[in-house]
């Protein structure tokens, strides 16, 4: 799993490895099962604290996202379900809806044309 | 027992000049504190007090519990030291500088002395003289770990280094976080390589603890709120609102700091500031830095 952490960036780090394993997970490039890095292996390729990749897998974790087995490592759940609170889910989309809307506006794309490109990577996405 | 404890630490260069004026904070064993402020806010003097360099004139230091002016040996052997200005003696070779440190230090780890050594590539046989900085550090660096302290004390330990350099230096340090989850205090400029490696924040101000907070709850509980100038508000009025830590004036907007998450400021300042035009955002630690410091009074 290629996890990239930006110092400096608008979100702490340990929220950017929370993001970026969210995402690897949605888009299919980390299968349930299959073996996270551990804390240090992770803080010594990312050359950061250990505590604050412990940070991240602890949210993780608790989301059910990912499971530590004693002695053995930690795991993408097998039921890497969405967290349960339909409404809660949708405000994790917030930000990336409104940054998607101001590019659009930026580049002159009508609301129609967004929706379309959507359905459409959505198609690419899932044959 | 924490690893190190400031009790109002008081240290003046020149009579009613403090430098330190009543500095108090403690480390626990496992954290590692970023310490961060002005050039001329402490970083240098408190780090100093620390390893005994330096007496504090009102207060007291304790490491692991002892005086590091009474029992001088002994808290040097648990603590490793690097500091920006650190002169190691000129005249000697890498090897018997290594040497040395080796026959002072009762717990120094050949093993891990060796893998510094090869990592770093530097040659035993040449004289410290001729070093560059960056090969001077590493040499600094490799005499402070290589005896595993239990307390790492850094004054700005990557100033004037290259970007590798002082990438090689932040990997090396985590390593050693990663082997034996050394406590550590260091001081720097570097706000990247801050959040890299600190979980918590001490910000020295005019003397005093300004800012005292986990990394990310600095990031998380902080927002920083640009208010548009107009004739209605003033630095005194968001000075006076719940929350508020610093303001700073620029030309075009008020940049005021909430110790508040952005989104609890947001909703503050359209209760109380109604129809300013307030946005409220979080900010990286580099931007924490120049808000709070040019927004104190």
């Amino acid at each position: 799993m290629l996890i990239h952490v930006q110092p400096g960036d608008e979100l702490p780090i340990y929220r950017q490895i929370v993001r970026q394993v969210l995402d690897a997970i949605a888009g299919g490039r980390l299968a349930p099962g299959e073996r996270m890095p551990s804390h240090r292996e992770l803080a010594a390729q990312l050359v950061i604290a250990p505590l604050t990749v412990k940070k991240a897998y602890d949210e993780l974790e608790r989301d059910g996202l990912i499971e530590t087995q004693r002695g053995r490592g930690t795991f993408v759940s097998e039921r890497a379900a969405p967290p349960a609170d339909p409404a809660e889910n949708r405000e994790r989309l917030r930000d990336a809806a409104e940054r998607l809307l101001s590019q659009a506006a930026l580049c002159c794309v009508p609301l129609g044309d967004v929706m379309n490109l959507l359905e459409e990577i959505e198609r690419e996405k899932r044959p | 027992m924490s690893a190190l404890r400031f009790e109002d630490v008081h240290r003046a260069y020149r009579r009613g000049q403090d430098v330190l004026a009543g500095v108090s904070f403690a480390v626990e064993p496992g954290q590692v504190v970023g310490l961060i402020g002005e050039n001329g806010a402490g970083k240098t003097t408190l780090i100093r007090i620390a390893m005994g360099m330096l007496v504090a004139q009102r207060g007291q230091v304790r490491v692991f519990g002892l005086d590091p002016r009474e029992r001088p040996v002994e808290v040097k052997r648990r603590i490793g030291y690097v500091a920006e200005d650190q002169i190691l003696p000129p005249y000697l070779t890498v090897g018997e500088v290594i040497a040395l440190h080796r026959s002072l230090f009762p717990t120094w780890d050949d093993r891990s002395a060796r893998v510094l050594a090869e990592r770093f590539q530097v040659d035993p046989a040449v004289k410290l003289r001729t070093l560059s900085r960056g090969q001077a550090r590493r040499v600094a660096l490799l005499c402070a770990v290589a005896h595993r302290p239990e307390l790492l004390l850094l004054d700005e330990p990557a100033s004037g280094l290259d970007p590798a350099a002082r990438r090689e230096f932040l990997e090396t340090s985590i390593e050693l976080l990663n082997e034996a989850g050394t406590t550590i205090l260091f001081s720097s400029h570097y706000m990247t390589d801050v959040e890299r490696m600190a979980d918590r924040i001490v910000m020295l101000h005019g003397g005093r603890v300004l800012i005292d907070e986990g990394l990310d709850e600095l990031r998380e509980g902080f927002a920083l709120a640009l208010v548009p100038r107009t004739p209605g508000v003033s630095r005194e009025q968001l000075l006076a609102l719940p929350g508020c830590v610093g303001v700073r004036e620029r030309a075009d907007a008020l940049h005021a700091i909430f110790h508040l998450d952005p989104r609890r400021a947001e909703e503050q300042l359209a209760r109380d500031l109604a129809g300013s035009g307030a946005q409220c955002r979080s900010i990286a630690l580099e931007d924490m830095f120049v808000e709070l410091v040019g927004g104190q009074p």
